[in-house]
């Protein structure tokens, strides 16, 4: 019995981690661009597909399986830079106009993002096989449990700890917190604004595509994982509370949670828990647990 | 027809905004409330307006508590008001504001298959008013096109659409030119009489509008009422010279 | 020249050859003209949240789902085979969701409205899925051909069906849908609709109960997605929870976005531009999304107006000329 409730707390733990990493990217981005980013799922999937991608080439020039992680890892984040280039060359454009062009135009990215998916890597699902064990199992409470997954948990946590880090006590995050806060005034101090939405969106879609590499071994990639994901980290940041860091956290932890112990209870509320309390937490608080005040 | 403010107090956390505010407004009465910024001038507007209700004292309109009632419920019963900050509907015409105003008053804002071309009536009396305030020749420009002036006075002409028996303008001539004010008033005052508006309050900061028109002067004072008579009795409180007025001033 | 009469001329000559399409063209792009016209009843009924009132919603999907499952369920379940029975359940139905739906989401605006209204679509979706002894789950629910005014038209064959009969009823709802929606953007409810678009805080001193009005907007455009839904159906022959899914929702923005949602005729104008250009693309390149992705990108940039913001010198006014 024990086992069984570890197992489902440490599965939604799992998938909070993951959770965590593209909200966390999407709270960056809102927090400071105001734009939500439909596309965060997008960029997830893409992440899963790069990873799979530098696993096998890595493996298939000799790498050994133990050190799968890295090349996993590296490829997420290396594909992130995309963002780099979607920012300059598509989302700059829109910073002043009203927000339901923006979020048009992150929807068209995820249009866009989920053919160039297909295309590159086809419609097939993809996995890197049985990685996923490639680091044992772990015997925790009595239930057992993929040293992968605590791996990625730690990582996730250190993320965590390196975001508000870098929020609390960098220049840089100095410079996004005022620039979430106040942007005339940011730029009115001599903030260049041009180069600080450059590095955080790009910092917030390397988040996603991480995210997206390191849930792949515990799942495969789909075409669809993309505008599946969205909804999912959406409730995260509803629950969390728009634009906040803490929120992102807590609020993945909620749903990771929650959605597993849905899954093992009555396997037909799954999502549908979740949504429901989004639509609560909407209507009573609209600003989340930790956001700011809301419209 | 009264509206009555009973020891209105409103506080934001730690920040008084208003400090006990009584005061009344007769028929037939033009006032005018001024006070150096901060004085509570935009709070009281917001409590007589019953867009925010006040966290003690009562605000009545012809015996009706209108405590935080709201915009929409205040103009059915009478009362309407102008913003400091123009508010106007960019992509509307003239006509249009003013129509609406017309469609609002006399309910009609829920029909669906009514054609709003074929009123005539509706269309006559928002044209009225357009002529009124010296909108007509500019009926069809939409909103957003006009000059400041005109938009300023097609906010408060909607509002005078409304037909209410009283009527708050938060500061009428601000973003007016000098040479321009006393013309806006005028065609304010006139418009007021022809359609039967019994009572004005405005919040003026300009002391040649405020005593070239008022019947009555409220001077704020750091959310406190610090005076509260005629124009002569006004121009000879010190205190209120002091705080308000300034001596440069006639 | 714009003077009325040329609108209307151009309006004669699109509607002779709306009319004209099952006789001349093949049968193919007869049948293409089909999801056009649902399409463009959804969209009527879309714009006048988002182009008149401001409120864009990301779930509409959900009334279009509501539109044709009823007629799915109608027909499978409950025998009931006359469309127009069907279409005014379907109507009903929307109208039933629509009215706690929209009253809980017409106090938010712009992207929590956005966030609301998809949150509740997805909820809708994940209950098609799950609850599949009732709804079919993912494999969907069948829909039987409705009989129309009355006849099954038995000895018509699926694509005589679709054609012919199917076809011009479908024309007169749209028409009928169309006439509808032009009195109600010229009724003084229209005019109220674009104050609170235009300016909230300004409406309500004027009196204008801004929820109010929202909330009529969004049950009359849910109204209009159902019946929308309920037409797309019978020439599939089948409904799945796909149709509601939320990139369903955001493809419905795409096409009034496309059309122009800044006029009366927009809507109608994306919903068939989309609809031929996705066909026109999928039977070239696979990749339609690309495509479609790189279409709306260009039009959130560069020319938000859509279609008809760029045809017209002077935009095609979303009220009634005057003269």
């Amino acid at each position: 019995m024990t086992a069984n409730l570890v197992n489902v707390i440490m599965g939604g733990v799992f998938h909070a981690a993951i959770l965590f990493l593209v909200a966390a990217g999407l709270q960056l981005v809102f927090g400071v661009q105001k734009i939500f980013n439909l596309a965060c799922g997008s960029f997830y999937a893409l992440g899963a597909y790069s990873g799979i991608s530098a696993v096998s080439y890595f493996t298939g020039h000799g790498g050994s399986p133990a050190l799968f992680i890295v090349p996993l890892a590296l490829g997420g984040l290396a594909v992130g830079l995309v963002g780099l280039v979607v920012e300059r060359g598509l989302l700059r454009f829109v910073y002043d106009r009203d927000e339901t062009f923006q979020l048009l135009l992150t929807f068209a990215l995820v249009l866009m993002l989920e053919d160039v998916i297909r295309l590159t890597w086809g419609t097939a699902p993809a996995s890197t096989g049985g990685l996923y064990l490639a680091y044992g199992q772990a015997r925790i409470l009595g239930s057992t449990v993929p040293v992968y997954n605590l791996i990625v948990i730690a990582a996730s946590v250190a993320i965590a700890l390196g975001m508000s880090y870098l929020l609390g006590r960098t220049a840089f995050g100095r410079i996004i917190r005022a620039a979430a806060d106040n942007r005339e005034m940011a730029e009115a101090l001599g903030v260049d604004m041009r180069s600080v939405y450059a590095r955080v969106f790009t910092l917030g879609t390397m988040l996603g595509t991480l995210g997206g590499a390191l849930v792949i071994p515990a799942t495969a990639a789909m075409s669809e994982m993309g505008v599946e994901l969205i909804v999912e980290a959406f409730a995260v940041v509803v629950i969390g509370g728009l634009g906040s860091m803490r929120g992102a956290f807590v609020g993945a932890l909620v749903v990771g949670v929650l959605r597993s112990i849905a899954i093992s209870v009555y396997p037909e509320l799954e999502m549908l828990l979740i949504y429901l309390i989004v639509i609560a937490v909407l209507l009573w608080r609209p600003r989340g647990l930790f956001g700011a005040a809301a419209a | 027809m009264i509206l009555e403010a009973q020891d209105l107090r409103q506080r934001y956390g730690a920040y008084v905004a208003l400090d006990g505010i009584s005061l009344t407004i007769r028929e037939n009465e033009f006032v005018s409330i001024i006070g150096p910024n901060g004085a509570g001038k935009s709070t009281l507007i917001n409590v007589l307006t019953g867009a925010l209700p006040p966290t003690e004292g009562r605000v009545r309109f012809k015996g009706r508590d209108i405590g935080g009632i709201g915009p929409v419920a205040l103009t059915r019963l009478g009362m309407a008001r102008s913003f400091q900050l123009v508010q106007i509907f960019p992509d509307l015409t003239v006509l249009e504001t003013l129509e609406a105003a017309v469609v609002s008053r006399l309910g009609r804002g829920l029909r669906l298959f009514a054609s709003l071309r074929g009123d005539r009536a509706m269309r006559a009396e928002a044209l009225e008013v357009a002529e009124l305030f010296g909108l007509a020749t500019r009926a069809h420009v939409p909103a957003r096109v006009l000059p400041q002036g005109d938009k300023k006075l097609l906010d408060v002409a909607s509002a005078f659409t409304l037909r209410p028996e009283i009527i708050l303008l938060d500061e009428p001539t601000s973003g007016v030119s000098t040479a321009d004010k006393h013309a806006v008033m005028e065609i304010l005052v006139a418009a007021a009489r022809r359609i039967g508006l019994r009572s004005i309050i405005q919040v003026e900061h300009d002391m040649d509008i405020v005593f070239g028109y008022s019947d009555r002067i409220i001077a704020l004072h750091q959310g406190r009422v610090l005076a509260d008579a005629t124009p002569d009795a006004i121009r000879a409180d010190a205190r209120v010279v002091d705080t308000v007025i300034g001596r440069g001033a006639r | 020249m714009n003077s009325p009469v040329k609108p209307a001329l151009i309006l004669a000559a699109v509607g002779a050859a709306v009319i004209l399409v099952p006789l001349a063209a093949p049968p193919y792009y007869v049948t293409l003209m089909l999801p056009f016209m649902a399409y463009g009843v959804v969209l009527l009924g879309f714009n006048l949240l988002f182009g008149y009132t401001g409120l864009v919603s990301f779930g509409h999907a959900l009334f279009i789902g509501i539109g044709a499952y009823t007629g799915a369920v109608l027909t499978t379940r409950f025998g009931i085979r006359h469309m127009e029975v069907i279409l005014l359940a379907a109507a009903v139905a929307a109208a039933v969701a629509a009215a706690p739906v929209g009253a809980l989401c017409v106090r938010y605006v712009k992207i929590y409205f956005g966030m609301l209204t998809l949150a509740f679509g997805m909820v809708f979706y994940t209950f098609l899925l799950k609850f599949y002894r009732l709804t079919g789950g993912d494999e969907g629910m069948r829909m039987l051909r409705p009989y129309l005014l009355g006849s099954e038209w038995a000895g018509f064959n699926k694509t005589a069906y679709l054609v012919g009969p199917y076809y011009y009823f479908s024309l007169a709802v749209l028409v009928v849908a169309t006439l509808l929606m032009w009195r109600i953007v010229s009724s003084p409810f229209g005019l109220c609709l674009r104050t609170i678009r235009d300016n909230p805080l300004k409406a309500e001193s004027l009196g204008i109960g801004v929820s109010r009005y929202r909330w009529h907007a969004f049950m009359i455009s849910a109204v209009y997605a159902a019946v929308g839904g309920a037409l797309l159906a019978p020439p599939i022959g089948n409904v799945d929870p796909t149709l509601v899914y939320w990139t369903h929702s955001g493809n419905v923005v795409f096409m009034v976005l496309l059309g122009g949602f800044a006029s009366f005729f927009g809507p109608l104008l994306g919903a068939f531009v989309f609809i031929f250009l996705q066909d026109t693309v999928m039977s070239v390149f696979p990749y339609w999304r690309l495509v479609f992705g790189a279409v709306l990108a260009f039009l959130v940039i560069c020319a938000p107006g859509g279609l008809m913001g760029l045809f017209a010198r002077r935009p095609v006014p979303l009220e009634p000329e005057r003269g």
